[in-house]
């Protein structure tokens, strides 16, 4: 290997040195005085930029949901935030927040998903996909739709048994268009980072609303109906038989399978640069934009009134702006204040806006005279989904 | 999303039609769901509509 040193004028030395590899390379330096920035400069550089991963929560930290879910077996599943599985005919599986992560990256927690019922022989239609869905209004500096359009980088860990090919799609939904890249599995049950870049679409707007702008998918399981026709490896118009490698493995086809996916980054340009790890708060808020647990087992202020059944109507307000006020509401039971005693409600109904919510509960009886402020407690589970 | 039995409800007396329905699912889980296009849950809903099902009209 041919290298040249400089010699300090007074000590020390600096060696310029070329690659063992064949070919001419060039190296252009500025025309101006400057200095050459290190690794771990750029690297620090990088990382003071934010916020630049478009996907949320992908170190897999935050899990409002719970850390395991089992039997899963169909469409819009949500364990971690903000990660979606979807498909049907995949057999079953468990989706986990896991703490296999890979070394020395700094992450805590990986998604994982386990085969618990193989399903070694798709049907057409079968397929299983793992998804984030982001926002047009988050996507609109990627000039998508004009000759400028942004090239995407993502990049990711993955672990697996199930060594292979596998798939990435890019899926804009406005469209719908799409591009869609081929990745390997090399090794089995060792962590492996992906990298995969793409060209912007220039010809594909993407809507400056609320609504899905850009999902990225990973496809674990694809039966015919999604691999008979051929890759679009270029942005073009989304046919469901273009969308997935025929080389894509069955990730459904023995119950010795699992995956486990982290360090998800989804950033503008053509270079991966290091994950960014945001403050864990900062990315909790990110993730009540699309789902919130309401506190449980706590005292809401509440008003009553009476029109042919006593109802009683308390209002929570969000720490966080969801994404629209058409939420989907878990409701469990709730309790109302009859002096100094609870007694069970019965959820009737409720009013929605994107910061605030109002549940309405009809009781047995009107609250006695004993003196106490009339209160409302929600038991069990109550939450707000407002996913894309 | 495997609905069991639905309901439908208005969030206000005063509405003329249902704007939500209530839905209890095969593992016990309750949801209220706005009728609204853009919520994914309601084209669950719609689908399960499609299969021959029915809810219960509002009061």
């Amino acid at each position: 290997m041919a290298s040249i040193k400089l010699r300090g004028d007074t000590s020390g030395e600096i060696t310029i040195q070329a690659p063992a590899v064949a070919g001419t390379t060039t190296l252009n330096l500025p025309a101006t005085s400057s200095t050459l920035a290190t690794t771990a400069q750029t690297e620090a550089i990088y990382n003071s930029l934010g916020v630049r991963n478009l996907i949320i929560n992908g170190d897999m930290r935050i899990a409002q949901r719970g850390t395991s879910s089992s039997g899963i077996t169909g469409s819009g599943i949500y364990l971690i935030d903000r990660f979606n599985i979807s498909g049907n005919g995949y057999g079953t599986f468990t989706m986990s927040q896991d703490t296999d992560v890979p070394s020395g990256q700094g992450f805590s927690n990986s998604l994982k998903l386990d085969c618990t019922t193989a399903n070694a022989s798709l049907s057409a239609s079968n397929h299983m996909v793992i998804v984030q869905r982001i926002e047009g209004q988050n996507l609109q500096h990627l000039k998508f739709g004009t000759s400028s359009a942004e090239k995407l980088t993502v990049s990711f860990w993955v672990k697996s048994n199930k060594t292979g090919t596998y798939t990435n799609e890019f899926y804009a939904t406005d469209g719908p268009r799409h591009i869609n890249k081929e990745f390997t599995i090399n090794s089995a049950d060792t962590w492996e980072k992906k990298i995969i870049i793409v060209d912007g679409d220039t010809s594909g707007v993407i809507n400056n609303d609320n609504g899905s702008g850009l999902e990225w998918l990973i496809w674990l399981a694809a039966g015919t109906d999604f691999t008979s026709g051929t890759l679009h490896t270029s942005w073009d118009t989304a046919n469901n038989t273009d969308r997935a490698s025929s080389s894509n493995v069955n990730l459904a086809d023995s119950t010795s399978n699992y995956i486990n996916i982290t360090g998800v980054q989804l950033e503008v340009g053509d270079t991966a640069t290091p994950f960014e790890h945001r403050p864990w708060d900062m990315e909790l808020v990110r993730c009540q934009r699309y789902f919130q647990r309401l506190p449980e087992n706590v005292e809401y202020l509440t008003s009553f009134y009476f029109d042919n059944t006593s109802r009683y109507c308390t209002t929570v307000y969000f720490p966080v702006i969801m994404r629209t006020s058409s939420q989907t509401i878990a409701y469990g039971t709730a309790e109302y204040r009859n002096g100094s005693t609870y007694t069970n409600g019965t959820y009737l109904n409720n009013q929605r806006r994107n910061n605030l919510i109002t549940i309405r509960i009809t009781c047995p009886s009107a609250p006695d005279s004993s003196g106490y402020a009339l209160g409302l407690r929600l038991i069990g589970t109550w939450t707000l989904d407002a996913e894309l | 999303m495997n609905i069991q039995l639905a309901k439908l409800v208005k969030s206000d007396n005063n509405l003329t039609q249902a704007d939500l329905v209530n839905v209890t699912l095969t593992d016990g889980t309750t949801l209220s769901i706005p009728l609204e296009e853009s919520n994914r849950h309601y084209q669950e809903y719609l689908e399960w509509l499609s299969e021959g099902n029915t809810p219960e009209e509002a009061e």
